[in-house]
């Protein structure tokens, strides 16, 4: 019965943390021009604290400091804005009730299986116990895959640290909370009722859900994050043309900050995702030049941070040399199991399975514009990365595709939720005229 | 559509979707597990005490050991990485003098069966250090071999060809007659699910049974100080 109740605590402990807030800072440091839900505010808040987690990392900032450097700035802003905490004006929000009933569902999941999947049990729990441990960033060094980042590993064992410094799944719950809040949040891009989109979460997280997500890898933060990325440029599509909120770029660069740091393959999404929406959405000329500087500073900064720790990219996964000999029946051969294997994991990711006929769909009525060209080109290149990625390895690509294709497949699958939301969207309003 | 009723609905097929989730996640059987097994039994139950990554033998030597040091892991299972997570404190130094054996095997024995072209084992031989002795399961009493004996594995979907050994195998063999191997080193790279091969050129396979090969192993249990063991399956020793 106690892990009942150190699972109640946690999840009360995690949206405590990431609603308090909410209250306390004004509506309009949020965004001017979009009036956000308060789903959408936790998930602002979200990036922002994990944005904040990360460079307490890189910084070797202790995880108590941090969480009484949390309390402290909460401390500030509740007195700032005293006025602000009122509890008699606080609303039943339905989507916040059933993040907190799928939370608890998921954890309970998460508590019985427990297991790890393959890639955790020798990397990722180790970093996590680096942290978790009280060592230093350059401890990490001494492990295996030193170029996989730290973050997510640094997120989980933080929260494995507080509340309760107990179980290691505890820790976990926290993926939860970030993979729900990202679907529910994605749900607000339907124009319905609030019933309606809490059936459509419901759907996704059947969709999408299985303990092996939680087994302690971080592909679950990098679908989180691009669905993330896919709620806040749906809001800027939105919006129509030369859009000019500071604040949603500054959360763009937020999220394309965190997904470059979950894991290595965050780098080439966060750069498909900008030029998928630099080249379809006409920014206005100082948004574009703020989200290029902002993402340059991040690719830079991760490059730095890649050379100041010593960190080399594993020889053994990438061999060039070989590749770069061009032996033509071998490239034949790596097409034909790249393929083959693309197509049996796309037909078992029910989301595919649902949004590419869809886009098609989409794409043969309505032409290549806005935000389906952004969907389409993201698609694209995502698909090239795939083949690039297992075209590099020389020996053994049937056991790797194997091994991982149906986790890479599924790390971006979130964005083309959008091909649905635009279905509905636009059946809605034929519905309605 | 009246808006109430609407929202009736919309209620009820939100009930009946989480319903659904729950019961197929079996989410009210997992709940009576946490309240009446421990973490440690959970854990053992899906990671083996003392099999598959064996999780609950190793956090049961935690407890009674409270290393002071990081004590190195070798798990002979195939399926699964040899990790000592449960166990693993970064302020802690690696003492490589002591070890843990998971799944340990005794006597690492190969058995090749017989296919079109080759023979073939599914065994694994992590932690083997040489090939030891060879034995022939024949129809026959004896038969003449006079030929290059190879075993390999392949890369994964591919024919290229990884020897692990490869040396000319001269003799009359008898059945069940034990054949000691010359000296040989066994140098193995990944062996994740991977089938060993075992090549005969110009003999006839319709005469064997099958082949065993016995691997020495890189720790023998009888050569070690035995600090604990369970099952004479998962050793502790140094």
């Amino acid at each position: 019965m106690i892990e009942i109740f150190y699972i109640i605590t946690q999840i009360l402990f995690i949206l405590v943390i990431f609603s308090l807030p909410v209250f306390l800072v004004d509506e309009k440091y949020y965004a001017k021009s979009i009036k956000f839900t308060f789903i959408d505010k936790l998930s602002i808040n979200l990036i922002f604290f994990i944005n904040i987690l990360f460079f307490a990392s890189i910084f070797n900032v202790k995880l108590n400091l941090i969480l009484y450097g949390y309390c402290f700035l909460i401390i500030i802003l509740s007195c700032i804005n005293p006025k602000k905490i009122n509890f008699s004006k606080i609303k039943i929000d339905y989507l916040f009730l059933l993040l907190f009933l799928f939370i608890f569902l998921i954890s309970i999941d998460i508590a019985d299986q427990i297991y790890f999947g393959w890639d955790t049990k020798t990397n990722w729990i180790f970093k996590t116990l680096n942290f978790y441990q009280g060592q230093k960033i350059e401890n990490l060094s001494q492990f295996n895959f030193t170029d996989y980042p730290h973050l997510g590993s640094f997120l989980w064992s933080f929260f494995w640290k507080f509340p309760h410094d107990t179980y290691e799944y505890l820790g976990r719950i926290f993926f939860v909370f970030i993979y729900l809040l990202s679907i529910i949040s994605f749900s607000n891009c339907l124009k319905v009722e609030v019933f309606e989109k809490i059936i459509f979460s419901i759907l996704l997280i059947s969709l999408t859900y299985s303990y092996a997500i939680f087994s302690g890898l971080q592909d679950v933060l990098i679908f989180s994050a691009i669905l993330f990325f896919a709620r806040i440029s749906y809001l800027i599509f939105d919006k129509k043309n030369n859009f000019g909120d500071f604040a949603l770029i500054l959360i763009l660069i937020g999220i394309i900050n965190i997904l470059c740091w979950f894991k290595n393959e965050g780098v080439f999404y966060s750069l498909f995702l900008l030029f998928s929406l630099l080249t379809t959405y006409k920014f206005s000329k100082s948004c574009k030049l703020y989200l290029i500087l902002g993402s340059a500073f991040i690719f830079l900064l991760r490059i730095f941070l890649f050379n100041h720790y010593n960190l080399e990219l594993n020889p053994s996964y990438f061999e060039m040399d070989k590749t770069i000999s061009l032996d033509f029946s071998l490239i034949l051969y790596k097409l034909k199991t790249i393929t083959f294997y693309i197509i049996i994991y796309l037909t078992q990711n029910p989301v595919y399975v649902i949004s590419l006929p869809l886009l098609v769909y989409l794409i043969y009525k309505y032409s290549v514009k806005n935000l389906t060209g952004f969907i389409l080109y993201f698609l694209i290149l995502n698909f090239i990365f795939i083949y690039l990625t297992y075209m590099f390895k020389m020996t053994e690509v049937e056991l790797l595709t194997k091994a991982s294709m149906s986790r890479v497949i599924f790390q971006t699958s979130g964005l083309y939720f959008l091909v649905i939301i635009i279905y509905i969207n636009n059946y809605i309003k034929l519905f309605k005229k | 559509m009246n808006k109430k009723i609407k929202k009736n609905l919309s209620i009820l097929l939100i009930s009946f979707l989480t319903l659904i989730f729950i019961y197929n996640q079996n989410l009210f059987r997992k709940v009576y597990n946490i309240i009446n097994l421990t973490y440690e039994d959970r854990i053992s139950q899906v990671s083996g005490f003392c099999s598959k990554d064996s999780v609950g033998y190793l956090t049961y030597l935690k407890k009674k050991f409270n290393f002071n040091f990081n004590p190195e892991v070798y798990n002979y299972e195939d399926s699964v990485p040899s990790s000592n997570w449960p166990i693993y404190d970064n302020s802690l130094k690696n003492d490589s003098k002591h070890k843990i054996l998971l799944n340990y095997p005794g006597q690492i024995e190969l058995v090749f069966y017989p296919q079109e072209n080759n023979f073939y084992t599914k065994n694994t031989i992590n932690y083997g250090e040489e090939l030891s002795e060879i034995y022939f399961d024949l129809k026959v009493s004896s038969m003449n071999i006079n030929s290059n004996l190879t075993i390999y594995t392949k890369s994964y979907g591919t024919n290229k060809k990884e020897i692990i050994y490869n040396k000319p195998f001269n003799k009359l063999v008898k059945n069940h007659q034990r054949i000691k191997f010359p000296h040989n080193t066994l140098k193995v790279k990944s062996m994740i699910n991977k089938t060993i091969f075992l090549d005969i050129a110009n003999f006839e396979k319709n005469k064997i049974n099958n082949i065993k090969i016995v691997i020495k192993n890189k720790f023998d249990i009888n050569e070690l100080e035995i600090l604990d063991s369970y099952n004479r399956q998962c050793y502790y020793v140094k």
